[in-house]
């Protein structure tokens, strides 16, 4: 089986007593779009830059196509990186931007004219070699930063927060663009970003990182619907959490549990052991219905309408459970949902729908 | 939305740049007298005092005064380089000491490094060098503070991602340097040279105590002549040594946007 | 680079070598022998090397020294204020007008800097002396008939220096001006408060340390300022430096030359100690 595109292992940097990246393993197909995710101050950029080796680590390993790189200096690990503020030289072109990775090289004129043409065609910047850094707008400065990156055809391409300057409409345009592009050209990609729509929308696996570690790493899917930690369920999307204890032993993945609101049977999840669990539940997997309205199977609680959020395409309701914790049910906003704030009501989900994390 | 306060406040602005232009307006008009009294208004008009001001008695002090402030800037930007790069991007024992010596001469009176250099070239028997050596290295020491923090500044102001950027695109440490760093900071150095070379044309309390006949800058010289009382003479000397930084800004504008270093500038008369 | 830094520790030693040899000799040695020569007893240039207190005891024992030390103070006092109440309006006006000659105003008003200060004071000599512009205009109309003795007196001094660092607290003003949050003001006329009021009750106590700062920059400048002095000043007019100049180079008196250095050495480092305390933007 061929090297990954990177593999990290055991890496870890210390500020000072503060370790910002504490033992990451991480390893990247090739090919792969991985996204770094997490808060700020989580080690995601620190990861990227020793990555990229503007840190040193101080122990670990990196590893780039099966060579260890961890001790060369960066301008010989053969990375395109594309900075939060682009970073592009103020003093030269467009052209002489995108061309100095190739000058760096010692590649020919005619070669570096052609690619370069080639690398701005790639953006859509096609007649903007002659312009300066400070004539462009923000989107077209992050494509000519982005040519820089690829027109050296490195072996893996890093985006550290690419987007985060951009206005919205822009910042979902760039989205879009730059997963096509990664997915043509099929180079191996680390993204670093906190926005967990960038994350949901681009990668090929997640890697939700908290304090320094990974705390989960999988698809967008398995991230969103299969969350392995209550950090991970509740920074992604937003979620119902409800303490529980497991009433009996689990069978067939699913376990009968107790909890203030009601008894509940969900999924096992990442907790198979242990009495006190945490239930989750997303907003939109939790319906309501009217009294005994619940079908078959479901888990049912009876419940009461706080308050009804109207947010366009859904109804956001606030519920208030049998022991008195908050809820929150997403419906969808069908023009036929009557709800009253203080109407008793029942809320109820599949235990499919349930997950079980371990308990706080 | 621009109501009474403001119009007032114009008003006002307007009497204070009467007050800061009109002495030196008043100077060069003074410079026309056809008499040898400074009248004000001129009385008559002659051209007579301005050639007068090119007499070897003064046209010597301003070479000297120039070559001074020459040599002054580009040594001072020789030792601000080096300083301002380590301040910048280095941690090293001593940094806050040795960058506060450096700044020391913005902040300590120029008076008193003047007399303390007087004292001690004298005391330990380099006498010899008051006049040209000893200006040069008072110049030096109260103009290094200006290049260093011109420097500095551009160094601050350059994105520490755009090194990042040209060593992760495959320059060595030399290359970054000679390809980024330099070209982004060198507007900073020419403006810091220029600085420096202000500076010391328009020193006088370093200069006073530390040049000697034949060899003073020319506000020594001025400053001495004033014993003979105020000559049209000195008016048009005094304009013409404006001209010569005024000249400076002006090419220095063409590198760089003034007003961003000017406020920076802050230095001592 | 980060991991040039840490690979490395040799590179910024090297880079300060040279110039920190250069500073140690030429100017922290000398002024540390400044210092130390203040308290030593000296027969004209020749120390003798006996360690004494009579030098600062003979400067403030005789009336013209001590008038002249607290006349360099009164007049450090007058123009800093000087320069404050005049630098404010021009720095607001500066910072917050919107025409299009604005930048061509703030290089106008720093322009100063540029020129000598000897070519600063000639214009003011040119208007005060007996006659100057002053004086020529006041006979003209007739109010005296006699010329003013305007020249040479410590209120020509303080003109003369006020004018001259005037810059100096413009550009500090301008800073804490620039500083501020346009919000803030904005907030509190919305909450009621006039033009008057919200300059008086926000914008002037916020841009304080400023004030603070100009005032001890252009006071710490105007103490130590020579040239001004001496060309609007004369014998009954004696600062500080003027004395300095003369011991030093005229009396050959350099025992009382460098005392009366060192006062002015350690009040600038008190003044500058006094601005960090105060909160102030750092001077220099």
């Amino acid at each position: 089986m061929a090297d990954p595109a990177l593999r990290l292992q055991a890496l870890v940097k210390r500020f000072g007593a503060h370790a910002a990246v504490d033992g990451v393993d991480l390893a990247v197909a090739l090919g792969e779009f991985v996204t770094l995710l997490g808060p700020s101050g989580c080690g995601k950029t620190t990861t990227l830059n020793l990555i990229a080796g503007f840190l040193a680590p101080d122990s670990g390993f990196i590893a780039l196509n099966g060579r260890l790189v961890q001790d060369l200096p960066p301008f010989k690990r053969d990375l395109g990186m594309v900075f939060q503020d682009y970073a592009l030289f103020p003093h030269m072109s467009v052209a002489d931007n995108v061309a100095f990775g190739l000058k760096m090289r010692g590649v020919s004129r005619e070669e570096t004219a052609t690619r370069v043409a080639e690398a701005l065609s790639l953006v859509k910047l096609d007649g903007f070699d002659a312009r300066r850094p400070n004539q462009l707008s923000g989107g077209q400065r992050q494509r000519v930063a982005l040519a820089r990156a690829l027109v050296i055809r490195p072996a893996m391409l890093l985006l550290d927060e690419p987007l985060s300057n951009l206005d919205l409409k822009l910042r979902e345009e760039m989205r879009g663009e730059i997963s096509a592009l990664q997915r043509r050209l099929g180079i191996a990609t680390v993204f670093v970003t906190h926005d967990q729509d960038e994350a949901l929308t681009m990668s090929d696996r997640i890697a939700v990182m908290s304090e320094g570690r990974i705390e989960q790493i999988g698809t967008p899917a398995e991230i969103y619907e299969r969350p392995a930690t209550r950090f991970v369920a509740s920074f992604i999307g937003s979620i119902n959490i409800v303490p529980a204890k497991v009433a009996e032993v689990p069978v067939n993945g699913f376990a009968r549990l107790e909890t203030p609101a009601g008894p509940a049977i969900a999924h096992v999840g990442s907790a198979s052991s242990g009495r006190s669990v945490m239930l989750t539940i997303r907003p939109e997997r939790l319906k309501l219905a009217e009294a005994g309205g619940a079908p078959a199977g479901a888990v049912a609680w009876s419940a009461r309408v706080v308050r009804v959020v109207y947010t366009g395409a859904r109804l956001e309701v606030q519920l208030r459970l049998a022991d008195g914790s908050e809820a929150v049910a997403e419906a969808t906003n069908d023009g036929r949902t009557s709800l009253g704030e203080g109407q008793g009501i029942v809320a109820w989900f599949r235990p499919e729908d349930a997950w079980i994390i371990a308990g706080a | 939305m621009r109501s009474g306060p403001w119009i007032l406040l114009k008003l006002v602005v307007g009497v204070i740049y009467v007050f800061i232009l009109g002495p030196i307006l008043i100077t060069a008009a003074v410079a026309f007298n056809e008499s040898n009294r400074s009248y004000f208004p001129p009385r008559g008009f002659s051209l007579k005092w301005w050639g007068e001001a090119f007499a070897p008695q003064w046209v010597q002090p301003l070479m000297f005064s120039l070559e001074l402030a020459a040599l002054t800037a580009v040594v001072a930007t020789a030792i601000g380089v080096p300083l301002a790069f380590a301040f910048q991007r280095y941690e090293f024992p001593g940094k806050t000491l040795v960058r506060t010596i450096t700044l020391g001469p913005l902040i300590l009176p120029t008076l008193v490094t003047g007399i303390a250099l007087l004292q001690f070239l004298t005391v330990i028997g380099l006498g010899r060098w008051l006049g040209y050596w000893a200006l040069l290295i008072g110049h030096v020491i109260i103009c290094l503070p200006f290049s260093v923090r011109t420097i500095a500044i551009s160094l601050q102001a350059m994105p520490g991602s755009v090194e990042n950027a040209a060593a992760g695109l495959g320059a060595g440490p030399l290359a970054v340097l000679r390809y980024v760093t330099f070209p982004i900071i060198v507007p900073g150095i020419f403006a810091g040279m220029a600085f420096a070379f202000i500076h010391s044309f328009t020193d006088i309390n370093m200069s006073l105590f530390i040049a000697k006949p034949g060899q003073r800058p020319v506000t020594v010289a001025i400053m001495s002549f004033l014993d003979f009382g105020f000559a049209p003479t000195l008016a048009a000397l005094s304009i013409l040594s404006l001209a010569i930084p005024l000249v400076l800004v002006a090419l220095l504008g063409r590198f760089v946007g003034i007003g961003n270093f000017l406020y920076q500038e802050q230095g001592r008369g | 680079m980060i991991a040039a830094v840490q690979s490395r520790p040799i590179v910024p030693f090297l880079l300060v070598l040279l110039p920190a040899a250069f500073l140690l000799f030429f100017f922290v040695i000398p002024t540390a022998f400044l210092l130390s020569a203040s308290f030593i007893e000296s027969d004209g240039v020749i120390m003798t090397g006996v360690w004494t207190t009579q030098n600062y005891a003979d400067l403030l024992s005789r009336p013209l020294y001590r008038q002249a030390i607290l006349r360099t103070f009164l007049i450090g006092i007058a123009v800093g204020v000087i320069v404050i109440v005049l630098s404010y309006p021009l720095a607001y006006f500066l910072v917050r007008t919107t025409s299009p000659w604005r930048g061509f105003l703030i290089a106008l008003s720093l322009s100063p800097l540029l020129a000598s200060v000897i070519v600063r004071t000639y214009g003011w000599w040119v208007i005060l002396n007996r006659e100057g512009a002053v004086n020529t205009a006041l006979l003209s109309i007739g109010i005296i008939d006699q010329p003013l003795t305007l020249l040479p007196s410590s209120m020509a001094i303080t003109i003369g220096l006020s004018h001259a660092l005037l810059p100096y607290g413009v550009l500090t003003i301008m800073a804490s001006l620039n500083g501020l949050n346009p919000n803030i003001e904005r907030a509190a006329m919305s909450l009621g408060a006039g033009r008057i009021r919200t300059f008086l009750t926000v914008t002037l106590p916020l841009t304080w340390p400023g004030i603070v700062g100009g005032f001890l920059l252009a006071f710490a400048i105007a103490i130590s300022a020579y040239a001004t002095p001496a060309i609007l000043g004369g014998p009954g007019t004696q600062v500080m430096a003027t004395l300095i100049r003369n011991f030093m180079v005229q009396a050959l008196d350099w025992a009382l030359g460098s005392a009366m250095g060192a006062i002015l050495l350690v009040s600038s480092i008190a003044l500058l100690l006094i601005t960090s305390a105060l909160g102030g933007r750092r001077v220099g």
